[in-house]
């Protein structure tokens, strides 16, 4: 077989350190817990503590012996259908730069806990991003704006009965003048109540000026598809019909508003047991999730992706004779295109209708123009990708251009009275508008926000914004249809909705459920109807038709003409291009404050709590910049210094930042943290450009990176390169098909013999499985597992230490070449074994097996030795090294799972399988006089999961489909040699490489 | 006794100290001994936690309303059969009767004066268990152990005191051998049950029947 012995170049590494075999590295992998607790954050000395220990005692004597009274508190009137301590669920739908998520979250005893996403939602299919699931945290966070404040003269603390009454003077006299010299700036959203209420203002303050800003647009999409087609258009794509889907800096599968729906389609058409398998190609300059999954990806420099599109648009239209209309006929021979643009095109020619060309955000409009020519060329229109009006179709300006004119009208003292509802301007504005001074011209400026942030503070009047779990608002998702959002709980400090502010400004004041539910009215019939919509969380059949639309030549001429004609940037190590994305934990920055967003590993670099500039190894070999160095970035005329970070994979010539850090006034988790790198955006380029230059200033940065930690040790070096390629195990689909086995044959596993007596499991056997070749990485369950057991945060100096606290881990793994790796993502979690060597080593007995195949720990029990930590194989213990649940505020300790223990210090934790899921489940079904069934019980990882990459159920069960996937041929079991029988397999991953690209990574040769 | 002190090179016990060596070692080996058992038998919950008696806010008398007027523990105590809590009654409970029965009571002030305004009553906790064990009482009520085997006669009762010690190793006892308690569900509620026919015997069979495997797992309790 010449699968079996893989080339040492072919084996995995987890970072350049792994690969180079760096000190740094092999701290790591020869200790699991670095620098022991020998630098306390309290000094308590031994002395103290006996003598506390002592006094304790003693004072236990003195109280009786029993612990403190404890008060029972029912209600005085219990709201009827309620039980206290039976979790209810509620659907509800939020939206993130106008982009809709559906939800259900559930509410223990009048308090929402635990996001999910909403099953009936053909959006969101039950799956939740990481956004999502770190909500409930957001509403909890005890730095959130409890007051009004008035800041005219000094900072005082007010409340809405004065703002409201300054409010009605001040905005009648600008009645009476029409709206003059008032302007409103808004953030995007699709929500039809905010908008009618803008219609009516509107109506009143005619002169009033309306501008919108995100500082992660959409918007070249847009407007490329309004010059393609006349208006603007939303592009759907049905990846579940798509064979070849080839993404040009294109993020499909984790940023995009359909990115649940997308990513679980495609983990579906990656399904080799049920077909043929689509394939994926990405073109892009940083390594995004996407990139991951890619069977073929090319690190292209932002700038020079275009360039690429025109070249596979030529020779579509030259050597395929795919009719691209008036665009076919601008676009030059296709001499210039490289041999894997070739072998795209005839991919994709082959694959007529079943193909898809996706165009990322960042790209300019004529991309998306030349995207959507070669989609109707390829006549993918209608099958895998369809068009549905925009919900905001009177939006003039893009978001960029918008905020540039407001700055205009600031800076010229046309205004006097500013409105700003939500978002953060004074931070994330362009640099080059100085919006801050703009701002500050304004004499009245009133900003409506969830915290108290730089834009707050930079105006007159702060309202406190309503949170999401506590707002009554409405929706329009991506495909048209209406949701509406339902609070969760009162507003905790009284905060109000941006519809309400309208509403109040108008002089027409109504709380936000009345404003909702007049608007709903009109679509749903009746009290009934009104109940089903907040029960369902959407309204049945209210997405919109697909939009008819065709091309305009003017349009596309007038796109690709110049673009054609264009010279592209030429990028040098003293020319480098500069690439603004969205920070992958806290969005454009609003999420700063949020603790399990910051300490989220990003998928990629794995880092924690900090952005940094991400070069490509060979750029920052040329430049002499070494991981952790701080940069000088300079560009258009403003600097900042920035840690560097060196990412394989990552484009030759480009730098990437990720926007949202260096908050300043953010609270006490979210200020300080990462480099404030909207100081370099500048409003001509809010994307990507070139003219970048990097010095080294000769400082480091300690990044908080978790890749190294909890790597598994495999007998040294030499062996562990040798046995990489069986942690993952990865195959082509070709090979797949001619040996459905070949997971069997990519290690030898001698015969496995027990020191102990194996015990059978009669009645449920649980188990788990996850299919590699469906995770992409997104994150969302690290979150999930956070939020529904209490995991502690425990800061970015412990997380440099080895000590994060996320239960489950996703080891991302490079493979190939440091400038073109290849990426391979495992998630791993206690994998349950059944001979645990964690179990054997207990002195004791905290940690044992249950009856049902659970690995248990007691929490009460253990005295925190470590040794089962150390004895895991998969190092997936965690120990709480400090008490990381002290010192909780107390509105932020209700985010708390009341089913799970919280842990103190000096004991230790793992994956649980959810038991208290398991047993509650488990409780239902005997109450009933029932077998549990099969999905019943979801782990919190398996229920957010967009691809359903993970499985959790009865292995005994032969028709559950746990016990299916496991007797897939693809299933493995993790460093199951050790013959500790791990209760969790994987499934191992395929790639679908091109048999005509040089890249396929098995030795067969090339043939169809 | 003279001795040159600075010669002294070891310590030599004086001679009486013959006379006690039996009685002080003796003392010295049983005194650990002593004060571990005292320790243990101070701080078994036996001690501890049995026959604990807070006093309430109001006198409810369970002795009254479930001994003498017969109201079914479910009537107040709604969670039980639902979910883990058995729950005490929210004050709109009370005054389903106490609206119209004993208005002038003083005794019944706190409870009208909680209805008028929205406060609740705070009760004193009496069954207690520790953060980290999550009891579920559905799982009990619905299989068959009745209320008085866990809670004692309340229906007997004046002030709520603390029937059993409600340790794990308690706990352990019946999950080991539920026949022991195990009852009809109707009859899970009856206080003062007698079995028609022997206990062990009736316990063997609902057992059997209703196929009741109490887990002694760590995870069932422990989460």
């Amino acid at each position: 077989m010449s699968s079996l012995n893989k080339s040492p170049d072919q084996a995995y590494w987890r970072s350049l350190e792994d690969l180079g075999d760096t000190p740094e590295f092999r701290q790591f992998l020869d200790a699991e817990f670095p620098a022991e607790a020998e630098v306390p954050t309290d000094a308590l000395s031994r002395r103290r503590f006996l003598q506390l220990m002592g006094a304790s005692v003693a004072m236990a004597g003195a109280a009786g012996c029993r612990w403190p009274e404890e008060k029972i508190v029912p209600f005085a009137s219990r709201p009827e259908g309620t039980d206290p301590g039976v979790p209810r669920t509620y659907a509800t739908n939020w939206e993130l730069g106008g982009d809709v998520r559906s939800l259900l979250v559930t509410s223990y005893e009048g308090r929402p806990i635990k996001v999910e996403g909403n099953p009936d939602h053909p959006l969101s299919l039950g799956a939740t991003d990481s956004y999502s699931q770190a909500l409930v945290l957001g509403l909890y966070d005890p730095d959130r704006s409890k007051r009004v404040r008035d800041r005219h003269k000094g900072d005082h603390a007010a409340d809405w009965a004065a703002f409201d009454a300054w409010a009605a003077e001040h905005f009648a006299g600008l009645k009476a003048r029409r709206g003059d010299r008032l302007a409103f700036l808004v953030e995007r959203t699709s929500s039809p109540t905010t908008r009618r209420l803008k219609a009516r203002v509107q109506e009143l303050f005619p002169a009033a000026g309306w501008y919108e800003w995100e500082p992660i647009s959409r918007d070249n999409a847009r407007t490329g598809a309004a010059l393609a087609f006349g208006k603007p258009v939303e592009t759907g794509l049905d990846l579940s019909r798509a064979k070849v889907i080839a993404c040009f800096d294109a993020d499909i599968l984790n940023d995009h508003p359909a990115a649940l729906r997308q990513a679980r389609q495609f983990a579906e058409g990656r399904r080799a047991e049920h077909g043929s398998m689509n394939r994926l190609y990405a073109v892009e300059a940083d390594y995004s999730l996407t990139g991951g999954m890619a069977d073929h990806r090319y690190a292209v420099p932002a700038s020079l992706v275009g360039e690429h599109l025109l070249q596979l648009a030529a020779v579509l239209a030259g050597e395929h004779h795919v009719d691209l209309g008036v665009a076919g006929s601008l676009l030059h021979g296709s001499d210039h295109a490289p041999a894997w643009i070739r072998t795209l095109a005839t991919d994709l020619a082959h694959h007529r209708g079943a193909s898809v060309v996706a165009v990322g955000p960042r790209q300019p409009e004529w991309c998306h123009v030349l995207g959507h020519v070669i989609n109707a060329g390829l006549g993918n229109v209608g099958a895998t990708v369809t068009y549905t009006d925009v919900t905001d179709p009177e939006r003039g300006a893009t978001h960029g251009a918008s905020i540039g004119l407001l700055a205009d009208a600031l800076h010229d003292n046309r205004l006097d009275t500013v409105v700003i509802l939500g978002g953060n301007p004074v931070f994330d504005a362009p640099a080059s508008l100085d919006f801050g001074a703009a701002l500050a011209k304004a004499a009245h400026r009133v900003h409506l926000s969830v915290d108290d942030n730089e834009t707050s503070k930079a105006c007159t009047w702060h309202l406190p914004r309503a949170h999401v779990l506590e707002s009554w608002a409405d929706v329009r998702d991506v495909d048209g249809r209406y949701g509406v959002t339902q609070p969760l709980i009162r507003p905790l400090y009284d905060g109000r909705t941006p519809a309400e502010l309208l509403a109040v400004i108008a002089g027409e004041p109504r709380s936000a459920h009345e404003l909702v539910k007049a608007t709903a009215s009109s679509l749903v019939g009746g009290e009934d109807g009104w109940n089903t919509l907040l029960q369902k969380g959407l309204l049945a059949d209210s997405e919109a038709r697909a939009a008819s639309v065709s091309l305009r030549a003017e349009g596309v001429a007038a796109a690709v003409r110049p673009a054609a004609a264009a010279r592209r940037p030429e990028l040098s190590d003293t020319n480098l291009e500069i690439q603004f994305v969205r920070d992958p934990a806290l969005y454009d920055g609003r999420f700063a404050n949020n603790a399990w967003l910051q300490e989220l590993p990003d998928f990629m670099t794995k880092l924690t709590w900090d952005n940094a500039a991400l070069f490509g190894v060979s750029t920052a070999g040329a430049l002499g910049v070494k991981h952790g160095d701080v940069v000088s970035l300079a560009y258009d005329g403003r600097t900042l210094e920035m840690a560097a970070y060196i990412l394989p994979g990552h484009a030759s010539h480009s730098v990437t930042v990720s926007l949202g850090h260096g908050r300043t006034a953010a609270g006490q988790v979210g200020e300080g943290t990462g480099f404030p790198t909207y100081a370099l955006r500048s409003a001509k380029a809010l994307d990507f450009s070139d003219g970048l230059t990097v010095s080294k200033t000769g400082r480091t940065y300690l990044l908080a990176c978790t890749q190294d930690h909890f790597a598994i040790d495999q007998k040294g070096k030499e062996e562990r390169e040798k046995r990489s390629h069986t942690l993952i195990i990865e195959g082509t689909a070709q090979e797949y098909h001619e040996h459905p086995d070949f997971v069997e044959h990519r290690r030898h596993i001698p015969p496995l013999v027990s020191l102990w007596e194996e015990r059978g499991y009669d009645g449920y056997a649980w188990g788990m499985t996850v299919d590699l070749n469906s995770c992409t990485g997104c994150n969302a369950c690290v979150v999930a597992c956070q939020a529904e057991n209490n995991i502690p945060v425990v800061g970015k100096d412990q997380v440099s230490r080895g000590r994060e606290m996320h239960w489950i881990r996703l080891d991302r793994y490079f493979q190939g070449e440091p400038d073109e790796a290849k990426v391979a993502q495992q998630p791993v979690a206690c994998v349950h074994c059944e001979m645990a060597p964690c179990e054997q080593v207990c002195p004791v007995g905290a940690t044992m097996h249950s009856e049902e195949g659970l690995n248990v720990m007691a929490y009460n029990r253990c005295v925190g030795t470590r040794y089962c930590a150390n004895n895991c194989p998969y190092k997936v213990r965690r120990f709480n090294f400090y008490n990381y649940n002290k010192d909780i505020p107390e509105t932020q300790r209700m985010v708390y799972n009341p089913e799970v223990t919280i842990r103190a210090r000096g004991v230790m934790e793992k994956c649980t399988y959810c038991v208290q899921r398991i047993e509650h489940a488990k409780i239902q079904a005997k109450n009933e006089n029932r077998p549990v069934r099969d999905g019943e019980i979801t782990t919190a990882c398996q229920q957010t999961c967009p691809t359903q990459a993970i499985v959790f159920g009865d292995l005994n069960d032969p028709n559950s489909r746990v016990a299916k996937e496991t007797a897939n041929q693809r299933s493995y079991h993790l460093l199951a040699e050790l013959n500790v029988k791990p209760r969790t397999s994987y499934q191992a991953r395929l790639r679908n490489p091109n048999p005509d690209l040089a890249e396929s990574s098995d030795g067969h040769d090339g043939h169809h | 006794m003279e001795q040159n002190k600075s010669d002294r090179t070891s310590f030599e016990f004086p001679k009486w100290a013959n006379a006690v060596r039996i009685p002080v070692s003796l003392m010295a080996a049983g005194a650990p001994v002593f004060v571990l058992g005292l320790l243990y038998l101070a701080f078994w919950p036996g001690t501890t936690s049995v026959g604990y008696q807070p006093q309430q806010p109001v006198p409810y008398s369970h002795a009254l309303h479930a001994g003498e007027l017969g109201i079914d523990c479910r009537y107040c105590h709604t969670g039980v059969e639902v979910g883990a809590k058995a729950t005490i009654p929210p004050t709109a409970t009370c005054m389903n009767c106490h609206a119209t029965v004993r208005t002038e009571s003083e005794k019944l002030q706190l409870v009208r004066d909680s209805y008028a305004t929205g406060e609740p009553v705070e009760w004193v906790r009496v069954h207690d268990l520790p953060d980290f064990v999550f009891f579920n009482h559905s799982a009990h009520v619905e299989r068959g152990i009745g209320c008085e085997s866990c809670h004692g006669r309340v229906d007997q009762m004046e002030v709520v005191s603390q029937f059993a010690g409600l340790n794990m190793g308690w706990c352990l006892k019946c999950h080991r051998e539920p026949e022991a308690h195990l009852r009809p569900v109707d009859q899970v509620t009856v206080m003062g049950y007698e079995p028609a026919e022997d206990q062990l015997t009736l316990g063997a069979r609902l057992r059997e029947a209703r196929n009741i495997n109490p887990s002694v797992d760590c995870s069932t309790c422990h989460r």
